[in-house]
């Protein structure tokens, strides 16, 4: 489904912020990425989403390589790409039916929504993801009213909307409380078995990593440390993952 | 160990400590100094002599007994200059906004799409608020005549700069996250405009709008006295035929539109927060 090949990052300024990164990702799985601060995670995912071009390497969704492409061609592809981040980023005076249904003006092209306007079939489908997520009764309220753990399902809830096959979640669960951050990581694990979504999910809890994912994999100073299914992964790794870089 | 757990500025006073403090009494009177000296000097060029003021009371005291009892019998006479007046800050403020919200786009940094759109946009931003009103106004005058026309136009362009600069800088400090999420789900530019960038700032453009329609209803009132139409073209009609009984009830209209109009327009914008 995702398949990462040889993708590198050098800043202007000289410093690599990814090197040779290797990855792949089949529908349905679940991964966590782990990582000091600064190791190149959200690097990671943000050279995938395509919001900043890698210096090299290939990004292949499917059977298009992203990393090659460029304005309309690249939005239409990334269509099958959705990115959920550590704050849910709505639009806060608007609906949360109506944020949610926002996911899919990607692939309307009428002057109704060019306008404004959110089409009445995608707005039903809208309250579909937003049962999914077990917010159907919050459908009216205003964005900006809701809890951290609420605008973050809103969030996965607008990703839905999206339909994506492939689903990035940078540090989702970053400014949320224990509970909250656990509601999302079951419900981002659900999506992945239940809608065979891959989910590439970034993380600093270590614990939620062991809980939920499929498979786990080590990212240091811009380069893979491990790539291993959860039932192989040792604490040791783990550990040795966030040692300073002399040790 | 105690002695380093105490306040540094507590300790015996060092040579130092007390040229620094004699230092600062030096800045605080230097600057004191600088005050007075810019404040005497404002003085001296308005050339101001308050002993004009008090020997010539009485001509004010004069034209005010002249004023009283406002002429209530020339109101209906002054209604239709006054509809005129409130129309012609509606008419500015609505030119002003269609034309400074592309321009504030531009002009934005986080929107632009060049760097010669931003300086473009800045530069006819700058130049629209800096030509004050009254000379956009003569200059409508010189062009389509006398009559509350050019009063609108000069509204109008005078507005563009200064709503085109509050809304851009409410542009550039909008929150930009949730933009870039709705960028990442595909949506199109138009899309990403009208579905994220609008509902964000909608609520601050409005305010803005308000305060500007506000500003533009006084401003309106003064435009009248180079011949913009209005209110203030009657006021000055009847100052000059020395109609005071007839000022007074101008002035009165006038109190009561821009007390009516800053109540409106606050009551509007704090509904809109």
């Amino acid at each position: 489904m995702l398949r990462v090949r040889g993708l590198s990052l050098r800043y202007p300024n000289g410093t690599l912020a990814l090197t040779d990164f290797e990855l792949t990702l089949a529908a349905g799985e679940f991964a966590v990425v782990l990582g000091g601060n600064g190791s190149g995670k959200t690097t990671l995912l943000r050279c995938i989403a395509r919001t900043v071009k890698p210096s090299a390497g290939e990004v292949w969704l499917g059977d298009i390589d992203l990393s090659v492409l460029d304005g309309e061609k690249l939005r239409r592809a990334r269509l099958a790409l959705a990115m959920i981040c550590q704050h849910a980023s709505l639009v806060r005076r608007r609906s949360v039916l109506a944020n949610v249904a926002t996911g899919t003006l990607g692939r309307h092209r009428t002057l109704w929504t060019a306008l404004g306007g959110l089409p009445a079939a995608e707005l039903e489908a809208a309250r579909g993801h937003l049962a999914e997520v077990g917010l159907a009764d919050l459908a009216e309220r205003r964005a900006g009213t809701l809890s951290g753990g609420q605008a973050q399902r809103v969030s996965i809830a607008r990703a839905l909307a999206q339909r994506p096959r492939v689903l990035l979640a940078d540090e989702p669960v970053a400014s949320l409380d224990p509970e909250a951050a656990e509601d999302i990581m079951r419900l981002l694990q659900r999506l992945a078995r239940t809608e065979r979504i891959a989910v590439l999910c970034v993380l600093h809890q270590v614990e939620l990593a062991y809980a939920y994912a499929d498979r786990v994999i080590g990212i240091r100073a811009g380069r893979i440390a491990f790539d291993l299914p959860k039932s192989q992964l040792s604490r040791e790794a783990v550990h040795r993952l966030y040692l300073p870089a002399a040790a | 160990m105690k002695a380093d757990l105490a306040p540094r500025g507590l300790g015996r006073p060092t040579m130092t400590n007390s040229w620094g403090r004699a230092l600062a009494i030096a800045l605080y009177f230097a600057a004191a100094l600088l005050v007075v000296a810019i404040v005497a000097q404002a003085l001296i060029v308005v050339e101001a002599r308050p002993q004009d003021l008090i020997t010539g009371i009485h001509g004010m005291a004069d034209i005010i007994r002249r004023s009283m009892p406002p002429d209530f019998s020339r109101f209906p006479s002054t209604l239709w200059p006054t509809l005129q007046t409130v129309d012609i800050a509606l008419f500015g403020t609505a030119i002003g906004i269609v034309i400074a919200l592309p321009l504030a786009l531009l002009a934005a940094v986080n929107m632009t799409p060049s760097r010669y759109a931003y300086y473009g946009a800045r530069g006819i931003i700058g130049f629209t608020r800096a030509v004050p009103d009254l000379v956009w106004a003569l200059l409508f005058v010189t062009a389509v005549g006398l009559g509350p026309f050019p009063g609108g136009l000069a509204l109008g362009v005078h507005s563009v700069g200064m709503l085109g600069r509050l809304f851009a800088e409410t542009i550039e400090q909008m929150d930009m996250a949730p933009i870039q999420a709705l960028e990442l789900t595909g949506a199109r530019r138009v899309q990403v405009f009208t579905h994220g960038i609008i509902p964000t700032i909608l609520p601050s453009l409005l305010g803005i709008s308000l305060y500007r329609l506000d500003e533009n209803i006084r401003s309106s009132l003064v435009l009248g006295f180079v011949g913009a139409g209005g209110i203030g073209f009657q006021l000055l009609t009847a100052m000059n035929l020395f109609q005071y009984q007839e000022v007074s009830l101008l002035l009165i209209i006038i109190f009561v539109i821009v007390l009516g109009a800053e109540r409106i327009s606050a009551a509007l914008r704090e509904r809109l927060a």
